[in-house]
Parts: structure tokens; C-alpha cells; sequence
């Protein structure tokens, strides 16, 4: 599978991505770190739902905790760099627990296990006022300042947020590698073989989910300072699913997928605007026509194309029908 | 695999490398309009889009502002806090003078933040107290805020229908629960007893325990602060428990929207309103003819701030001679605009140094399927 031209073109992505805010507006700029946010959040369902098979709902809600967190801590004036992994830390641990429903329910259930925390948090964090400002949200967040570099400018918070991006995505693709990232495919494929291989599928399953949490709480502690506003709407059930849509249209299971799928959701509709009243309609059109005729979504799709052209390579033999939802 | 997504990574990014700035004309002035064309909001929203366009179409075959033409972009947020935030400012990046909108509250409170960060002034439709209480020189609204407007019925409440108990029913987001605050005070400092405390969802359907919990804490007026779908609901469901008591609202219960959706059920509700489309006053009489010669339908109370909104900074701008974004904003505050002087504000209206807005307004009531306007109330 591995082919020399591979790094090349990781480099390439990577230069593209250095490049791509040059020369641009503060709009552009918002619109591109906006994409890499929610792209970390959705890498990490990508994790548990793509790779380990766990549908998740609650994304939006754990993203949540993790803005509420580096929010609360960095008005109170903690530094980012210490709220963040707080931020981190117990959306792991709130993840760690939510992932025992995991291992008694599974397919629709789990996710309306999921789907109750997500509306659980919105509830909490709008009728909690004394802790998160209910439905006036915070506001005023300040942007890290690292000594020489300041965020607070758009082009600097776009590469900050670029670093925190790769960083993030070299430390999942350590993961996948892993033997872990083999046990999560395993569980995702057939739980009851993986555990007469002798693998701790409850172990697995409860990693799975405290992982993918992780990250959502990682991309909220980005939000946080990009926007330097939350409200409980931000974190809603309907922001789970867009996360969820992010993963599914660029690929469930395809380690890149979820970022494309990320481009998709928040920068394809941005581009139809010159369409005025349509771009909604469209986008809403090409999603379904999407997901009708490849399920697998645009990594599954871009492999169907190479295939039909260039047969007898098959390298995914398990990703034929996507993972399954 | 990891090719292809890279490739279109690539591309996206190619793309975004070779949309540019568009060029600035010297002979135009571009007022965007920022404001809720689909999602929750879009009822608002393109209302205030169209008031503030018809003003916009007036202005330029008058002769435009100082002799400029205006440009009014139109950027749809969709009712989504963080999509207003990023047209904010991609409108400040176009070159915008001042921007109109957003509507909904939610989103002007985080976009609001960009414009100030630019210096661009912004005419807003919202009316969440917490709006003007963030010492933003920028923003500037279009209709009072509910901590004047709440305060205008405690009066109401207090010499006309005497009452000592009183329930409040509410939603339970940023501007109800912006409104909920004010009235709660205003009840504790004249000494009305609030006996039921009821918040409700946004988009709530069955309003039957709210209508219980209330006619069973004996209240003898109860204050309703929903938006416009949710109000019908609790009038009907009002009626059909036969509620007795006067339901009095701010703003939206008497909108014609609710009347339509509520059929019969709204018949004798109060509501006191900035705004009103019914006022028997010619300036918006004639406003009401023109929106509707122009767009074929009525509008709400939003059409009339997006036009007055347009002609705000029209005169504030002829004034100071100049297009100067601070400027603009500094004359703004603590002006005053007299109708007769100024006939594109339809009332005389005023601005404080935080943006607030204040003008005389109307007690209302549902009579025959109609809103009417029973009584006046003075500027504050």
C-alpha cells in the first residue's frame, strides 16, 4: 500500500494549506480556521464511529464542554495553553463514561443514548446560569499569546489553528496505526470474533468513545477563542449532526475523510453563495444525490472512479458498503 | 485514497487563493444587509431585508447619499450565530459604510463584535437588553430594547388593570429570557406579585400544563413574552382552558402573524409595541402602502426598522458631510431625528450614548381579527 509518491503529496496538502490564507480576507481567513475546528472534531467521530463502529450523537455536546471549559478558565485568566488540556481532560473522562451505555446498547440505541447527553448538556448549560451564563452564553474569550505570537489577528489564528490541526491529525494517525487502531476496526467489523481473538472489546469500545470525545473537546477549545462567543445553541443536537454529516459525506472510516467531508459541509455552501436564494437548495441537492449513489461518501467515491479506470487494486475490500452506520 | 483527498485539498485551496477583493468604486456607498433570510428567522429577517431595500430604492432615486448611489449586498445567515459572525465580516471586508442587521439576538450579540473591531457602524433589529450593555460605540438599534419596552407596561399593569398578582409566560432563550429579567424586576420594584414563573421551549408545541400551572396560581393578568409561533399556541391553548385573565404581551402578540395563526384565540389580547404597522399615524400609513405596492404583502413591525434604519444613516450622514465611519457613529449618539425635519423616520426617534433607541410607542389590542392601536405611549 505504500506507494513513494504518498509523502509528496502530504506535502503538497500541507503547502496548500500554509498558502491558502495569503493574500485573503478576514472572511476567508474566519471561514478556513472555522473549517479546521470542526474538521478536529470531526476526525474524532471519525474514530468512533468510522473506525470502531460506535455511532455518536453527542459530538456537539462534548465540543461543548470544551469550550465551556477553556472559556470559564481563560476569562478567569488561565492561560489557553493550561485550559486546554483541562478542556481536553474531562471531556476524556466524561467521554470514559459515556461510552458504559456503549457497551449494553448498540446501532439506534446508542445513539439515542448519545443523542439524550447531547440535549442533557444544552439543558444544563442554559438553565445553569450561575456557571455558564445560560442563554446569554460568554462572550470576550481572549485569543492565546504565545510571547512572539499573537493570535489575536485572523491570519495568525488561522496558522495556529492549522498547527493545532496537524498535530492533532499525526497523533490519529498514530492511533489508527496502532494496535489499538487494528482492535477499533476489529470491534467495528465483528465484536464477537474480536473478542475470541482475545481483544478487551470493553476496553476497546470505552477508548473508542473517551478518544473520539477527546478531540471534540480539543476543536470547542478552539472555537472558543475563534469565535469568542458561546451559547448553548452552538452545542445543540443539530450541530452533532452536522459533525456526523461531516464524517459520513467525506467517508466514515477514510482516515481523510472526515476532513473533506468538514470542507464540505462548511466551505461548499459558503462557495454557492454567488447562487443568492439557490445555495441551499443545492447543497442540499448534492448531499442527497451524494449519499444515494455512494453511501461510502467522497473518499469511497474518488475509489470507485480510480477503480472503474484502473481495476485490480483493491485495497479496501472491508470499505465496499462504508462503515456501517 | 490519501491522494485523491489530498488533490482536492489542493484544489479547494486553489480555489480560495483566487477569489480576490472586489474592486471599490468611488461613486457608490455599500450598506450591506446582514439578516435572517432562511432557517428560524427568515420571517423577520426578510422583512427588515425588504423595509431597508425600499428605503435604499427611495434614497438613490432621490439622489442617493451626497450624491452616492447605494450598494446593498445582501448576505443570508441563515439564523445561525456563527454563519452572521463570518458575513459580518466578509461584509466589513467588501468595503461596507455601516450594516444593517442582524435581526435575532443570538447572532447580533456575536457578530456585533466584529463591526466594532472594524469601526463599522451597524443598525440592528434586535432587542435584547444585553445588546446595548456591552459599551459598543458601533451598534445602534432600530426598535427599543426590552428594558424600555417592559417598563412601558408596568403602568399598564399597575393603574389601569390593578392588578397584585401576576404570571409571566416565557421562552426560555437569550430574548426571553433578556425580557423575563426586566419584567421581573420592573414587578418587584412597584410591588406585583409574581405568582407563576413559567418558561417554555423555543418551537414549544403543547402549551396545556404551561395554561394550567398559570390558572391555577390565581394571577389576574398574565405577561406572555414568545415569538410569534409559539404565542398562537399559547392563545389558543389559553382559550380552550378558558383562561380568564388579560394576557398582555410585548411586541409580538398582537402581530398580525399571530393573529392569523391563532384564528378566534387572539381576540381581546394587549400588547404594547414600538412599532406598530395598524398605528393611526400617516407617516407609517403611507409606509404600509408603499411596502405593499412594492412586495405585493404586508409586513410586520420589522419592515418599518429596516427602512427607518436606512434613513438613519442617510440624515446622520448628510449631517456630519462626510462618509466617515466614526464619525457616523459618534454624531449617532445622543441624536435626535424629528419627523417633520426628517420624514423617513415615520416617528421622531432618539439615540442615547450606548445606541439605545428611544421614540413613542403603542398599547395594542386584537379587535375583529385585527391589531388596533388603543393608546400612545410617550418616548422614554
Amino acid at each position: 500500500m505504500r506507494r513513494p509518491g504518498k509523502p509528496v503529496l502530504l506535502g503538497l496538502g500541507l503547502v496548500a494549506l500554509a498558502l491558502a490564507p495569503v493574500g485573503q480576507t478576514d472572511y476567508i481567513l474566519y471561514i478556513l480556521s472555522s473549517w479546521l475546528v470542526f474538521a478536529i472534531a470531526a476526525v474524532g467521530l471519525n474514530l468512533t464511529l468510522g473506525y470502531a463502529g460506535q455511532i455518536s450523537l453527542a459530538q456537539a455536546s462534548f465540543m461543548g464542554i470544551g469550550a465551556y471549559t477553556v472559556a470559564l478558565l481563560t476569562l478567569a485568566g488561565v492561560p489557553w495553553l493550561v485550559a486546554m488540556p483541562a478542556g481536553v481532560l474531562l471531556c476524556f473522562l466524561v467521554g470514559l463514561a459515556l461510552g458504559f451505555p456503549a457497551l449494553r446498547v448498540q446501532g439506534h440505541f446508542l445513539a439515542f443514548v448519545t443523542l439524550a447527553f447531547n440535549t442533557l448538556f444544552f439543558l444544563v448549560a442554559r438553565n445553569e446560569d450561575w456557571l455558564t451564563g445560560g442563554p446569554y452564553g460568554l462572550s470576550g474569550m481572549p485569543r492565546p499569546d504565545f510571547w512572539l505570537f499573537n493570535t489575536d489577528p485572523n491570519l495568525p489564528f488561522y496558522y495556529f489553528t492549522l498547527i493545532v490541526f496537524v498535530i492533532s491529525s499525526a497523533l490519529m494517525w498514530g492511533i489508527v496505526r496502532s494496535p489499538w487502531g487494528r482492535a477499533f476496526k476489529a470491534l467495528r467489523e465483528n465484536p464477537i470474533r474480536a473478542e475470541s481473538l482475545g481483544l478487551d472489546t470493553r476496553r476497546i469500545t470505552l477508548l473508542a468513545f473517551a478518544i473520539g470525545s477527546a478531540y471534540a473537546g480539543l476543536a470547542g477549545a478552539m472555537f472558543s477563542p475563534l469565535v469568542q462567543y458561546i451559547e448553548p445553541g452552538s452545542f445543540s443536537f443539530v450541530q452533532s449532526l452536522r459533525v456526523l454529516l461531516m464524517v459520513v459525506v467525506g467517508g466514515s472510516g477514510f482516515f481523510f475523510g472526515p476532513v473533506l467531508g468538514a470542507a464540505v459541509v462548511i466551505l461548499l455552501p459558503e462557495f454557492l453563495r454567488f447562487t443568492e436564494g439557490y445555495y441551499l437548495m443545492i447543497y442540499a441537492t448534492m448531499v442527497i444525490l451524494l449519499m444515494v449513489f455512494c453511501p461510502s461518501g467522497l473518499i469511497g467515491l474518488g475509489q470507485r472512479l480510480r477503480d472503474r479506470f484502473r481495476p485490480g487494486r483493491e485495497l479496501r475490500g472491508d470499505m465496499k458498503q462504508g462503515a456501517q452506520l | 485514497m490519501q491522494r485523491r483527498t489530498l488533490l482536492t485539498a489542493a484544489t479547494f485551496a486553489a480555489a480560495l487563493a483566487g477569489t480576490g477583493l472586489a474592486a471599490h468604486a468611488a461613486d457608490v456607498v455599500k450598506i450591506p444587509c446582514v439578516c435572517e433570510m432562511s432557517g428560524a428567522g427568515a420571517v423577520s429577517g426578510t422583512n427588515y431585508h425588504d423595509g431597508a431595500m425600499l428605503a435604499v430604492k427611495e434614497i438613490n432615486a432621490a439622489g442617493g447619499i451626497l450624491g452616492r448611489q447605494i450598494v446593498m449586498d445582501t448576505y443570508d445567515t441563515q439564523t445561525d450565530p456563527q454563519v452572521s459572525r463570518a458575513l459580518v465580516q466578509k461584509a466589513i471586508d467588501s468595503g461596507a459604510y455601516a450594516i444593517m442587521g442582524t435581526v435575532y439576538s443570538g447572532s447580533t450579540i456575536v457578530n456585533m463584535m466584529v463591526a466594532q473591531r472594524a469601526g463599522v457602524p451597524q443598525f440592528t433589529g434586535s432587542e435584547a437588553p444585553n445588546i446595548t450593555e456591552r459599551n459598543n460605540p458601533y451598534i445602534f438599534r432600530t426598535s427599543s430594547g426590552a428594558q424600555k419596552g417592559v417598563p412601558a407596561l408596568t403602568a399598564y399593569f399597575k393603574d389601569q388593570l390593578h392588578v397584585t398578582k401576576i404570571a409571566v409566560e416565557w421562552v426560555n432563550n437569550d430574548f426571553g429570557k433578556g425580557g423575563h429579567d426586566v419584567f421581573r424586576k420592573e414587578m418587584k420594584r412597584v410591588g406585583i406579585d409574581v405568582v407563576a414563573d413559567v418558561p417554555s421551549e423555543q418551537g414549544q408545541v403543547d402549551f396545556s400544563s404551561d395554561v394550567s400551572k398559570i390558572k391555577q396560581s390565581g394571577a389576574q393578568a398574565v405577561f406572555v413574552y414568545l415569538n410569534e409561533e409559539e404565542d398562537a399556541r399559547f392563545l389558543k391553548e389559553a382559550k380552550k382552558q378558558g383562561l380568564k385573565a388579560p394576557l398582555v404581551g410585548e411586541v409580538t402578540l398582537t402581530g398580525q402573524k399571530v393573529i392569523d395563526l391563532a384564528g378566534g384565540a387572539a381576540e381581546g389580547a394587549f400588547a404594547h409595541v414600538g412599532l406598530a404597522t395598524s398605528a393611526p399615524v400617516p407617516s407609517i400609513e403611507a409606509f404600509v402602502a408603499k411596502f405593499r405596492k412594492a412586495y405585493g404583502r404586508d409586513t410586520d413591525h420589522n419592515g418599518i426598522k429596516g427602512y427607518i434604519g436606512v434613513y438613519a444613516i442617510k440624515y446622520a450622514t448628510e449631517m456630519i458631510g462626510k462618509f466617515d465611519r466614526k464619525a457616523l457613529a459618534s454624531k449617532m449618539h445622543g441624536l435626535t431625528l424629528d419627523v417633520k425635519k426628517y420624514p423617513g423616520m415615520l416617528l421622531t426617534t432618539s439615540w442615547d450614548k450606548t445606541g439605545e433607541l428611544s421614540r413613542e410607542s403603542f398599547m395594542t389590542e386584537v379587535k375583529n381579527g385585527k391589531q388596533v392601536v388603543i393608546g400612545t405611549v410617550p418616548a422614554n
